[in-house]
């Protein structure tokens, strides 16, 4: 291999994490554009979703590494594992805000993170009773297909992972910049109190943002099932804190900024990773995310908070 | 449930003395040995496996009132924790100030990881407490070099039924070298004590006999993507990937090394040798793996047959290498407290400590076991396996799954 052939092969490595850390990422950024509430039930929200996608998965009777497909079956297993997936865990979301955050939204301090911390450690460990601690088989449908790049090798799954992450990604645009939901939730975003007045349910935007969010992070459980081959109730914490640190990094609440966040930190994981050690990749993470605040507080892209008046 | 199985077992010796009017009606003595294993996280089948050994053990002792007017009472510590997804040393300290301040626990079993050892030795030292260890592995604890750090006190608590990483990693890179041919090697850990002790072992011995170590590199076991470090270790091209280190980070290396690093030869210890492993990252990309334990191999032994028997009926499953030398060192205890009662001395910590330091069994499962000064077991044999698949045979059991290639040349 040559130099440029690994760097090559690291930005590949490194575009599928960002992928996911984005994806991830987006649900931080649109709970807290609106609510300015760090949600950390999210972290373990994914973690279930992936759990979810490994059962739909095995109700097709997709399992082990030995079932593969093509074609149609191939996409009509996969269109449901999403739909299947997102919509579970978007609804979970949705239950989370309704039923244990709607609540405090009035409370001042730091009783709403808090909790979203509690409901994160019951997801964990309602899992790890359920399942089980140990690594779970995740399967692996997808035809071992691979194209060599010079010395680098690109595998179906990460040209696969990119274009549904980014599907995902336009769809989420395209939602919040122009559709009336969409509209008012940008409102709600800039003054709550504002857009109620303008006749903006200011509930069903919040459930609606909880929804969203919660339900790509399930494509992103799904998705990490599908790249690793591998499932566990102890992937939510390292995931989530990488994704929180991009949607930071691209400025928190800028939809734009939690993609471009993800996706450099998963470039700096692989490259710094190759350059130093990987044993540093933390630390060079949250090394950059430090200096980056330092010199931009609010993040590479800005920060789009409320306006509190 | 063994408390209450155990105490049941009490009230049922006392009724039976009482009804052929023996003298007065005395119950047993009940002894208490803690077992400290990774019940929680990566390691929790492994843990239950090598617990199985125990439960035997003191279930035949007290069966066939192997020491008469003493009943064992084993109770299970976990020291795995949910955040740590395995062993956690501050829960493994925790676990030891409770079994040092319950002045019913005589001896105790564990720990099953190097890295909970570390926190554990000291506590039980001061505490007075031995503990055999079934499987952990790492040399540090008792290296008289670090006697004031593992064991204040001076008298060595930490005995072992298993071998050292000082044989362990050694060793199998000898085998490396004579039997596989390997010439260049990248080392790998997983952050933690066994881990990292394990890969320098093998990395000092590795470049010592004149294989080239290409690279060293750690492991966070907790991150999911160890593709950034495999890709760079294949840009290096080596022969061989050693893989000092436990089943969390194992699997997904495994996973990876798999699709990244098809033609390398990859070997780890006896933290690549477990259920969870064949289980979580599975076939096709654990085939071919070595892994070694720090014990000789006696599963296949006809001496071991007769236990297996045992075993089976008791437990539904298959015993490992592991679940014998748990086996044993709960036999080590046995035989310690019968020794006392043969002396009528008192079974209180301190003298069952000595008598675990005098205890020899000639003809135990793993052949002749007796300890030296420093609670090492006297005889050090590694043993090393592959794996290969046997479709035929249940895909996530290490007995069927790992065959045996021989023992691992001496350092």
């Amino acid at each position: 291999m040559t130099v440029t052939d690994l760097f090559l092969q690291q930005a590949i490595n490194g575009l599928s994490l960002g992928a996911m850390y984005a994806l991830l990422a987006l649900g931080f950024t649109l709970v807290y554009g609106i609510l300015e509430l760090i949600n950390f039930s999210h972290f373990n929200v994914f973690m279930v979703g992936s759990f979810i996608a490994l059962w739909v998965l095995q109700q097709f009777g997709v399992s082990g590494q030995d079932t593969i497909l093509y074609g149609l079956p191939l996409v009509g297993v996969l269109v449901t594992a999403f739909a299947v997936t997102m919509l579970a865990t978007g609804v979970i979301g949705v239950g989370i805000e309704r039923f244990m955050l709607r609540r405090l939204r009035n409370v001042k301090g730091p009783a709403a993170m808090i909790t979203t911390i509690g409901v994160s450690y019951i997801l964990f460990n309602l899992v790890l009773l359920t399942v089980g601690a140990d690594s779970k088989n995740f399967p692996n449908p997808l035809p071992s297909v691979q194209f060599a790049i010079g010395g680098a090798v690109l595998r179906l799954r990460e040209v696969l992972i990119w274009i549904i992450a980014t599907l995902l990604m336009l769809a989420l645009t395209f939602f919040v910049q122009r559709t009336k939901m969409g509209r008012a939730m940008r409102a709600t975003a800039q003054d709550a109190e504002a857009a109620r007045m303008m006749g903006v349910e200011v509930d069903r935007v919040i459930m609606m943002a909880f929804f969203l969010g919660s339900a790509l992070a399930g494509a992103g459980g799904l998705i990490f099932g599908l790249y690793y081959n591998f499932t566990s109730f102890i992937i939510g914490f390292n995931s989530g804190l990488r994704a929180f640190t991009a949607a930071v990094l691209g400025g928190i609440g800028n939809v734009p900024g939690a993609m471009l966040g993800g996706v450099l930190i998963g470039l700096i994981e692989a490259i710094g990773g190759q350059l130093i050690g990987s044993a540093w990749a933390d630390v060079i993470i949250f090394a950059i995310l430090v200096l980056v605040l330092v010199f931009r507080p609010a993040g590479l892209l800005g920060r789009l908070a409320p306006n509190k008046s | 449930m063994l408390t209450r199985r155990s105490a049941f077992k009490a009230a049922a010796g006392m009724a039976a003395v009482s009804a052929v009017g023996i003298g007065p009606a005395r119950a047993d003595q009940v002894v208490k040995v803690g077992i400290n294993l990774s019940f929680t996280g990566a390691d929790a089948t492994s843990a239950s496996r090598i617990a199985n050994g125990a439960i035997l053990a003191f279930e035949e002792a007290d069966k066939y009132h192997e020491v008469p007017g003493i009943t064992f009472d084993l109770e299970k510590y976990d020291d795995g924790s949910a955040t740590a997804g395995q062993y956690d040393p501050a829960q493994a300290a925790t676990n030891a100030r409770k079994m040092v301040s319950d002045r019913a626990v005589i001896a105790a079993l564990g720990p099953q990881m190097s890295g909970a050892g570390k926190a554990m030795a000291p506590i039980l030292s001061a505490g007075d407490l031995a503990t055999i260890t079934p499987s952990s592995t790492n040399p540090d604890i008792t290296d008289p070099k670090f006697a004031a750090q593992y064991r204040p006190a001076g008298k060595p608590i930490y005995f072992r039924t298993v071998a050292t990483d000082a044989y362990q990693g050694p060793n199998m890179a000898n085998y490396m070298a004579e039997t596989l041919k390997v010439k260049s090697v990248y080392v790998l850990d997983d952050s933690g004590a066994y881990g990292v002790g394990l890969a320098d072992a093998f990395q000092k011995q590795a470049e010592k006999i004149g294989i080239k170590v290409l690279g060293r590199d750690r492991l966070d076991p907790k991150a999911a993507d160890y593709a950034a470090v495999l890709t760079k270790i294949k840009s290096l091209d080596p022969q061989a990937l050693y893989y000092g280190g436990v089943g969390q980070a194992g699997v997904k290396l495994a996973k990876q090394a798999y699709e990244i690093l098809p033609n390398v030869i990859k070997a780890g210890g006896d933290g690549m040798q477990s259920a969870d492993l064949l289980a979580g990252a599975g076939f096709p990309a654990v085939e071919g793996w070595y892994a070694t334990i720090a014990a000789p191999h006696v599963t296949d032994d006809p001496k071991v047959a007769d236990f297996s028997r045992r075993y089976v009926e008791r437990f539904k499953i298959q015993p490992d290498d592991y679940t014998i030398t748990c086996y044993t060192a709960a036999r080590v205890i046995i035989e310690a407290v019968k020794d006392l009662e043969a002396n009528k001395k008192p079974v209180t910590r301190d003298a069952v400590r000595d008598a675990i330091q005098g205890v020899t069994i000639q003809n135990s499962l793993l052949g002749p076991i007796a300890f030296d000064e420093n609670g090492d077991l006297k005889n050090k044999i590694i043993s090393v396996f592959q794996i290969k698949k046997d479709p035929a045979k249940p895909l996530d059991s290490p007995a069927d799954q790992y065959k045996y290639v021989g023992v691992a040349p001496m350092a």
